[in-house]
């Protein structure tokens, strides 16, 4: 088959569907990758707008341009707008769009579960919009502190939008995580190991981790919020056994690793550009990986350096002091590392590179004063002024949004194919830089001076006015800046010429395909055997287009990849990704009318929703799988693999796995929260202690044991030929008895508005009941599949995916209920 | 997924046990401590000796680490973790060492 023919059939295969159609059908991570990446710039602009209101207002002393309300609500939505909607989702659309190409797949691992990401980003993003645009915005700050977001001082709908808007989004980040986890580990080119995978690849990796175990504690925070506010469980109420502290925690559990999350995939764009444009391979390829897992983990440690002006006492201070001092080693690493890559190379100074400079220069910076406020007694002196705002934006501005610019114009070919030929790049860095270190070296200054973060307005004789004003003008430089960078790229992605492959000569895989790159990345799937396959074997970019690869003939018109073994990169399956389908807008559309139904307080529309998610679900899984035609497949080079369906761990078990550590780190916070509140809190213990008695806990610890049984008996029978029924129902029996045995929990405690422990109890029934009903539908539903062919004695995944929700609801109804009911056992 | 596992795995524990004294800490300084007949003597000796376990705990890992049984499938990913490992000892010591100088709950 001639390459022109392959390409052709392939790009029939691949390519979302024509006309406006495509757009709401599309599963191919080109089409979404953009997607995300536009939206996230759309809101990156609109953030923007609210930035310059801002320094509008505080151009000058006693302004009339905003008053406190309209204040209050800009600034909080520029915060939420740039953390949640712009840096996080621009990160998942990158990850979405680059990381196939690099790993040399042709697309991630659960394509469908990409454009459901996007959606539920887009759904729940239009809400906080709406809510802005209604003058009903979110007003309590970006990290919405209670009592201040409680009913008493937000009585209205706007704390409600945030809870909930920002969750809907988290759904998008946590599909988004779950994606990039599997495809980095288990979608890759054959021979593409470890230890020869790109540097941005274990970048995403350690950040994906990190949202998968990050984002769960806001998450639990934002439900809980959300629970005291619509019905009064008092979790945040200090007369009621609640503590506004907890909300802290929960938040910078998240908070903290938020930044380290926001900087390391630009980090990753830093490892990736720099040696390119130094004409030089990255100095210190392991120690940057071993600096990235030590950043993303220590950051986790270090939560607590936020609530350092909240009283907790001398020895905590100091726990959290030292840890923060810790992330200053990983961080040096790797800017050293990337100095000895300069140092070592040939360095060109193109717009990536200038971008790159900016970002040393405005990064170290930004560390250096993270240092000062991470030493207790300087951030108590600091702590609520504008030195911390202007400390937080060198951080994200000069650590995320400039690499991410490098990056953008570093792979501007492969985006749109054209050449660059307007120069205005180079004005708009000069802008973007000179503006940016004016307005916040002199908000440093302000905050020094004393000035406080979140006031809309200020008396004028504190010596803060010209200071205040100079930053305004460098704000709106800065402003004038990124409008320069966004036409450029529009002016240069129309009229630009078209651009050969690999301009920068760089040696990871993205650069073997055509530019812009085609709907299904490589014609064939190649064999790679270094870190810079380009390099290694400059004729590769032609021999994937001849189809001299992995899965070059187009077969059956099924859209393929591989699954290799994590560490050493052997291919070990093929997967058929599912074809365009408005199944994820239709599944996003019914799980916002979830949300919507919390927000307005039609609670009738929730269970109604959830009933439609449900039937989606399981729509969405049927189509998944085989029924034993065509198993095994030549995939090329004399190698037949099995299709990844019907192996004992199919893409869906992992996919499960990864989603169950959210789902672990959501269980685990919500058990923090209570031994929190158990420890710290004011007004406990409660009237009353739930009384355990003995049916109760016998009953769930029946169940405990009989589920996994149960489960485990239906695969052996599966397996040996048999009928699963027995097992089945072991299996439905033991998940009937631990829900029992939560019910009753919850009967026992049966006003969880009189305490923060009543509230406890219901929160904690209510989620193993849940999973004990994800459980037992699991359960069934694979016993469905039995019966239509797609399980089979040879073909059990599917059972093994049952199991492990088994095995984890029996897990977290053992320690749920244990730990309601262990207070009572031994009072 | 071995690999994975050693290289996260270090640093993990550290954030486990650095959590945990974390929340020892807060228990020596609440109204339950006191209420079991325990003083912050007792507080300060159970800090102590959580510092000096996670220290032994991050040091036995490391020499788990270099075991044949749990030998990686790719260099990096040895050299990587028993650094990391390292770093996790380095860490619970710096991290925890106010324990032995700091004031229990002032």
């Amino acid at each position: 088959m001639s390459p022109l023919r392959r390409h052709r059939q392939l790009t029939r295969i691949w390519q979302s569907d024509p006309g406006w159609k495509g757009w709401f059908t599309t599963v191919n991570h080109n089409d979404l990758g953009r997607m995300f990446m536009g939206t996230a710039i759309v809101f990156f602009l609109i953030g923007g707008i609210l930035a310059m209101l801002i320094r509008a207002q505080l151009a000058t002393p006693r302004s009339a341009f905003m008053g406190p309300e309209v204040y209050a609500q800009v600034f909080t939505m520029h915060g939420t707008i740039m953390m949640f909607l712009f840096a996080i989702p621009l990160i998942e659309g990158a990850a979405i769009y680059f990381l196939p190409k690099m790993l040399g797949a042709r697309d991630l691992a659960f394509p469908r579960l990409t454009a459901f990401g996007y959606w539920c980003y887009v759904f729940g993003g239009s809400m906080l919009l709406f809510a802005m645009f209604a003058g009903i915005a979110p007003d309590s700050g970006w990290f919405l502190y209670p009592p201040l977001s409680s009913t008493l001082g937000s009585p209205g709908i706007n704390s409600d939008f945030w809870l909930i808007g920002i969750t809907f989004v988290e759904i998008s980040a946590i599909s988004a995580a779950v994606e990039i986890t599997v495809t980095i580990l288990r979608y890759r080119a054959p021979g593409m190991s470890l230890d020869k995978m790109p540097i941005f690849a274990w970048y995403l990796l350690v950040v994906a981790l990190m949202i998968l175990t990050g984002f769960p504690p806001l998450i639990l925070g934002s439900v809980l919020l959300e629970l005291e506010r619509a019905f009064g469980w008092p979790f945040f109420q200090v007369a009621q056994g609640g503590d506004s502290l907890l909300w802290q925690h929960l938040f910078w559990l998240f908070g903290h690793p938020e930044v380290y999350i926001i900087f390391l995939p630009a980090a990753g764009v830093i490892s990736t550009v720099l040696p390119v444009m130094a004409r030089t391979t990255l100095l210190g390829y392991a120690w940057v990986i071993a600096a990235a897992v030590a950043l993303g983990v220590l950051s986790f440690g270090i939560w607590v350096h936020h609530m350092f002006a909240t009283g907790i006492p001398h020895m905590a201070l100091a726990f959290f002091s030292a840890a923060s001092t810790l992330v200053a080693v990983p961080t040096g690493i790797q800017i050293f590392a990337w100095l000895g890559t300069l140092w070592k190379g040939r360095p060109q100074l193109k717009l990536p590179m200038l971008w790159i400079i900016g970002f040393f220069a405005t990064f170290v910076i930004g560390g250096l004063t993270g240092v000062m406020v991470a030493v207790v007694p300087f951030d108590w002196q600091a702590h609520d002024t504008h030195f911390v705002v202007a400390h937080m934006h060198y951080v994200l501005v000069g650590g995320f949004v400039f690499p991410f610019l490098a990056g953008l114009y570093y792979w501007m070919p492969l985006l749109t194919g054209r050449k660059r030929f307007f120069r205005l790049g180079e004005t708009a860095f000069w802008l973007v830089f000179v503006g940016f270190h004016v307005t916040f070296l002199a908000m440093h200054w302000v905050g020094l001076l004393g000035q406080r973060r979140r006031t809309f307005t200020y008396e004028g004789g504190h010596g803060w006015e010209v200071i205040n004003l100079i930053s305004s003008i460098g704000g709106f430089i800065t402003a004038i800046g990124f409008g320069l960078v966004i036409i450029d790229i529009a002016v240069n992605t129309v009229f630009a010429a078209r651009i050969r492959r690999d301009p920068w000569r760089a040696g990871t895989l993205e650069w073997a395909m055509a530019n812009p790159s085609p709907a299904y990345n490589f014609a064939s799937l190649p064999r790679v055997s270094a870190r810079d396959p380009l390099y290694d074997d400059p004729a590769l970019p032609h021999r994937i287009a001849r189809g001299e690869g992995y899965l070059g003939d187009a077969y059956k018109g099924q859209r393929e990849t591989l699954v290799v073994d994590i560490a050493t990169g052997e291919p070990l399956q093929v997967v058929v990704f599912p074809p365009n389908t408005p199944l994820p807008i239709i599944l996003a559309f019914v799980t916002g009318g979830i949300f919507l139904g919390l927000l307005t307080k039609l609670y009738w529309m929730v269970p109604l929703s959830l009933i439609g998610v449900a039937a989606l679900m399981a729509l969405w899984a049927w189509g998944l799988g085989s029924r034993g035609d065509d198993v095994m497949r030549d995939v090329g080079h004399g190698l037949n693999l099995p299709r990844a369906a019907t192996v004992p761990q199919p893409p869906g078990w992992w996919g499960s796995a990864f989603l169950l550590l959210a789902d672990a780190t959501f269980f685990a916070s919500l058990i923090f929260g209570y031994a929190f509140l158990w420890t710290v809190a004011p007004n406990w213990p409660p009237p009353a202690y739930l009384e355990p008695g003995i049916i109760g806990p016998l009953v769930g610890l029946a169940g405990v044991v009989v589920a996994p049984f149960g489960i485990r008996l239906a695969e052996r029978h599966l397996r040996r030929g048999g009928t699963m029924w027995p097992g089945v129902a072991l299996a439905l029996a033991g998940a009937a008895a631990m829900a029992t045995a939560a019910i009753m929990a919850v009967r026992a405690a049966a006003d969880p508005e009189l305490h923060a422990y009543d509230a406890i109890i219901w929160v904690i029934a209510g989620y193993v009941l849940v999973h004990v009903a994800l459980a037992a539908g699991m359960s069934i539903y694979a016993t469905v599949r039995r019966y239509a062919g797609y399980v089979a004695p040879d073909r059990f995944g599917e059972v093994r995916i049952a199991r492990l929700w088994t095995d984890y609801a029996s897990v977290v109804a053992l320690i749920g209920l244990a730990a309601l009911q262990l207070p009572g056992a031994v009072t | 997924m071995i690999d994975v596992i050693r290289i996260f795995g270090p640093l993990f524990v550290w954030f486990a046990t650095f959590s945990a004294i974390y929340g020892l800490q807060g228990l020596v300084c609440s109204e339950h401590w006191p209420a079991l007949g325990l003083t912050l003597s007792h507080g300060r000796v159970a800090l102590v000796g959580a510092w000096l376990v996670a220290i032994g705990i991050q040091l036995g890992l490391v020499a788990v680490l270099q075991m044949r049984r749990v030998a990686p499938a790719t260099g990096l990913a040895g050299d990587v973790s028993i650094w990391l490992g390292w770093s996790a000892v380095v860490a619970i010591i710096w991290s925890s060492f106010p324990v032995a100088v700091t004031s229990t709950c002032g």
